[in-house]
């Protein structure tokens, strides 16, 4: 109705710049829309009646009219920033910026000390993202399971193909189960120089089961399982180191311990660190040590239909196994063991991650106490400008706003630092660490990891920035009116920066503990006895290829020859071989003493058998408690002969000499041989280990032991070892070509690298803890400094009064020490909570060691003093004048 | 600055915002946001227009402004300001900008 009253130019201009309206009005908040376009409607329409009444042909109004419209779309913008509060939070980012840049230096603190906690933390989860969130490269992960052999003595022991193949037929909780070798190499000739590789042998289902697919090629056929197919699948590494990544190998062949093989397939890069192997071949079961439920040689690797359970699928394989066990007397006690796939795969690394985790976590809330510091400080030198604000007319909520604003802006810049540092403190860890933590290959900084350290930014903001923000917010207009000009502290405020120190120096004193105990635990580590002397001592693996040494003669033959000529070296002081060397690991077997067969095979017992060459406890100097060592009398014609380790010894024979007892072997046939002698106890196992049970055999007695095809060469120089290694290489070589040499390393390197796992989380986490250290020190330091500053009027007073330099001197250091004392008492109490977590990481070391604790208490006040004694000295040097005169 | 322009047009008594624009020469795109911030502030409160008014006239209701008393203090204090910054640059009271 109302709308007729306009003429039909008018009318026209009015509707050209409501629509203008209806434009903008799509992006007013809903809540404010009509209101908002009534406004415009309103006025828009009242200027149209006015074109009206002064003759609306006017264009230049009306031009003027419809510009002005143009205004709606601002005010549409403004509206919604408004109701989104956006604008004052661009004003408050506007200020905290002209903040920084007008104090530097206090930024660039922020920012560092922030950046180094945020930095370690964001390469920290990327490790423990990668390690233990992420899910494996596999198909449905979770559902795979991982199966170890377990009878009366092991819980990890092997499974027969024959027990493997009722499993794999029997059960019903497996959508599929296969089967693996776990140990084994293999050797390549061809164009290049012979080498040998990790190879291991796996049923046609493997890959399919676990949900591979081949890089390149197929994986194994069925049929290739019966053992007349000579086919490989390479690893992408040996395929791209060996053969230049040239895909037109597949269907060529290439000599795998001295037979052709047809590659078939290549593996894709990233698999689990189970499967680093680089040569797979398809297990022959028609072969007929394959058909032996006594060897036990498989692990295996099975998928969970949908719905199973692993407590499901281990009831029901238990089942199966009773049922065998009925069935083979051999069987007695034997079943598997199921345990999540991803278990293994990430095995015992997650609690030290997670601890690392916890501790970097301390630093960078160490590193906020400290943030958290300075900006207390700051805020009560800032009083003065928040009390101006105040009476201006900003309220508390806006002061706390822009408070919040300046630490997000100082966490945020910290978090971009961060990220960068993280990242290059990766790439340490990836060169440090490499071999020492599984899957760190995948250790990378992706989405998951950007958005943790974009949290943690936000979050350290808001608690480095809560306190001052509270502060402010607490603080008293009136009061900080009055101490405008000069900076000012309120008691809050040292109160708060106290309690922040007594804090950090509990926490700092808790990764102190930590650190403490793992150095103390690495030293015990190293200081273990091996059994022999590691100085100057070359160890080597050699592998004779099975095609050209067919005989135990003829190994024998070979490794004589090799003595020989090793002798010849010159700076060779001794040399001799062994199948098992120790640090490097090794298997067992059963025995019985002669005479006295078990009476059920539960009751078989096992102990660790290695062949040894005449000269080798001499050269690795393992004392001879009794008897004698092996000699060129022991043949092959002669009477079995054994030498036993001092363990075993006491273990049989209590009390008694073992000389001249007799022990059955089982070597697949029963080797019986005589004690001739007993050697000292040998870590085989590594430090952390304890010595096994050992039987050493001589290599010339044909039933004893599995051969020497493959051994170790064990050289003792005379002066520096690794002089000698070209050498050793170029005589093998000499000898016969085919042959191998890998793992030419000094002995006490691969006792160096055999605590590299434990030596570098004590690393990083004595890393941590000196940063915590430092960082709680400067804190204290920093807050001592400033409340000295502070008191400097105090202080000259006091002196004015009479108090001697000493008595102010003492003042001073007496208020830090009470905080550094009350934060260890605080910190031994969180750290007998928190070592715990360190138990199974530590070797011969209690979590409460009293040493450890005492040893950081001292270190700590001595730390803590330090920091006392400057502040405390520039306070015996305020000017009692100046002070008078400022009163 | 405009908004202390805008205050002072509504003090005034020039209510409505495009009358503003006329009175200041403040484009509608700078008058509304700044009308805006100072209604959130509580410096002015709007009001629309009685019914009967805008019946009178067969138009739609317009909304209009008027300054609030702590609007008209921090008009003072500005005043007050802008005439002793002025004083301090030997500028004449009559040229400081809220006149």
């Amino acid at each position: 109705m109302m709308r007729d009253e306009l003429s039909r130019d008018a009318r026209a201009v009015y509707d050209r710049c409501m629509r203008i309206v209806h434009v903008a009005r799509v992006v007013v908040p809903e809540r404010r829309r009509d209101d908002w376009t009534r406004e415009w409607s309103g006025e828009l329409w009242y200027r149209a009646l006015l074109l009206d009444r002064s003759r609306g042909s006017d264009r230049h109004a009306v031009r003027r009219l419809v510009v002005r419209t143009m205004g709606v779309f601002p005010h549409a913008l403004w509206t919604l920033t408004d109701e989104m509060r956006i604008d004052p939070m661009l004003q408050d980012l506007k200020y905290a910026i002209r903040g920084i840049v007008k104090r530097p230096a206090f930024a660039a603190l922020v920012v560092a000390t922030l950046a180094l906690g945020i930095g370690a933390n964001t390469a920290m989860f990327s490790i423990v993202h990668s390690v233990l969130l992420r899910p494996l490269p596999y198909e449905r992960p979770d559902a795979l399971v991982y199966m170890y052999g377990g009878f009366k003595q092991n819980s990890q022991a092997m499974v027969s193909p024959p027990d493997y193949l009722d499993y794999r037929d029997r059960n019903s909780v497996f959508s599929s189960l296969a089967g693996r070798t776990v140990y084994g190499t293999a050797i390549i000739t061809g164009s290049d120089e012979p080498e040998r590789v990790q190879s291991s042998i796996a049923t046609a289902n493997f890959f399919s089961t676990l949900g591979v697919k081949p890089y390149r090629g197929r994986v194994f056929l069925p049929e290739e399982e019966r053992g007349d197919h000579a086919v490989a699948i390479l690893s992408y590494g040996l395929w791209q180191r060996r053969y230049a990544g040239d895909a037109r190998i597949i269907g060529t062949t290439i000599p795998i311990d001295g037979r052709p093989h047809t590659v078939i397939g290549i593996m894709p890069p990233v698999l689990d660190r189970t499967m680093d192997v680089q040569i797979w071949r398809p297990i022959p079961f028609g072969l007929d040590e394959m058909s032996v439920r006594r060897f036990h040689f498989l692990r295996l690797v099975g998928r969970l239909k949908p719905g199973v359970t692993i407590a499901q699928a281990q009831r029901h394989m238990d089942a199966i196994a009773r049922d065998l066990a009925a069935q083979y007397p051999e069987n007695e006690s034997w079943h598997l063991n199921l345990v999540p796939y991803r278990d293994v795969v990430i095995g015992g690394v997650g609690p030290v991650l997670l601890v690392l985790l916890g501790a970097v976590g301390v630093v960078l809330l160490i590193a906020c106490g400290n943030v958290a510091s300075l900006l207390l400080a700051r805020a009560s030198a800032r009083s003065g400008e928040m009390a101006v604000r105040t009476a201006l007319g900003a309220g508390r909520s806006r002061l706390v706003r822009q408070l919040l604003t300046e630490s997000l802006l100082l966490g945020v810049t910290a978090g971009i630092a961060g990220l960068v540092l993280g990242h290059y403190l990766l790439v340490a860890v990836r060169a440090v660490g490499d071999g020492m933590l599984p899957r760190l290959a995948e250790v990378e900084i992706d989405g998951t990891v950007l958005a943790f350290t974009f949290g943690v930014s936000l979050l350290t903001s808001l608690v480095f920035g809560a306190a001052p923000a509270l502060h402010a917010a607490r603080s008293d207009v009136a009061a900080m009116m009055k101490s405008l000009g000069k900076a000012s502290t309120t008691r809050s405020a040292v109160s708060t920066r106290d309690v922040l120190v007594v804090v950090q120096v509990a926490l700092s004193f808790v990764l102190l503990i930590g650190a403490g105990l793992l150095v103390r635990s690495l030293w015990r580590l190293q200081d273990v006895q091996t059994g022999f002397d590691p100085s100057r001592l070359v160890a080597a693996s050699v592998s004779l290829p099975q095609t050209k040494y067919k005989t135990r003669d003829a190994e024998v033959r070979f490794w004589d020859q090799v003595f020989e000529r090793v002798r010849a070296i010159p700076g060779v002081e001794s040399v001799a071989a062994t199948t098992l060397f120790p640090l490097r690991g090794g298997g067992d077997t059963y025995f019985y003493i002669e005479g006295q067969p078990p009476a059920t095979d539960a009751d078989r017992m096992n102990a660790t058998p290695a062949i040894a060459t005449e000269d080798y406890f001499t050269t690795m100097r393992i004392p001879l408690i009794a008897g004698r060592v092996f000699n060129a009398a022991d043949r092959s014609d002669g009477a079995g002969v054994m030498i036993v380790s001092d363990a075993l010894a006491r273990r049989l024979f209590p009390g008694a000499s073992a000389l001249g007892k007799r022990l059955v072997v089982d070597f697949g046939k029963p080797f019986v041989g005589e004690i001739v002698g007993v050697v000292g106890d040998v870590r085989i196992y590594g430090q952390a280990n304890d010595a096994p049970e050992m039987m050493y055999f001589t290599g010339r007695q044909p039933n004893a032991g599995w051969g020497m095809g493959f051994g170790n060469l064990a050289t003792r120089a005379r002066g520096d070892p690794d002089a000698i290694v070209s050498q050793l290489r170029a005589a093998v070589r000499s000898l016969d070509p085919d042959v191998p040499l890998s793992a030419i390393q000094s002995v006490e390197s691969i006792l160096y690298d055999s605590v590299a796992a434990p030596r570098f989380r004590t690393q990083l986490l004595v890393g941590f803890a000196a940063v915590a250290l430092i960082l709680a020190v400067v804190g204290l330091y920093g807050m001592l400094a400033y409340s000295v500053t502070q008191r400097s009027r105090e202080m000259g007073i006091r002196m004015a009064l009479g108090a001697r330099p000493t008595a102010v001197f003492r003042m001073v250091v007496r208020q830090g020490m009470m905080l550094v004392v009350v934060g260890i008492v605080l910190g031994v109490i969180g750290a007998i909570a928190a070592t715990r977590l360190l138990a199974a990481q530590l070797f011969a070391v209690t979590p409460r060691d009293p040493a450890v604790f005492v040893v950081v208490a001292t270190a700590l006040t001595m730390a803590g003093l330090a920091a006392c004694i400057v502040p405390a000295r520039r306070a015996t040097k305020a000017d009692p004048i100046a002070a008078l005169r400022l009163e | 600055m405009s908004a202390l322009a805008v205050l002072s047009a509504i003090s005034r008594s020039v209510r409505y915002g495009f009358d503003i624009m006329d009175a200041i020469g403040l484009p509608s795109g700078t008058v509304y946001p700044v009308l805006g911030r100072l209604e959130r502030d509580g410096y002015v409160r709007s009001k629309w227009e009685a019914q009967t008014i805008a019946q009178r006239d067969k138009r739609p209701p317009r909304r209009y402004y008027e300054i609030t008393a702590s609007g008209a203090r921090a008009l003072a204090e500005s005043a007050e300001h802008y005439r002793t910054l002025g004083a301090r640059l030997g500028i004449p009271a009559s040229r400081t900008p809220t006149k």
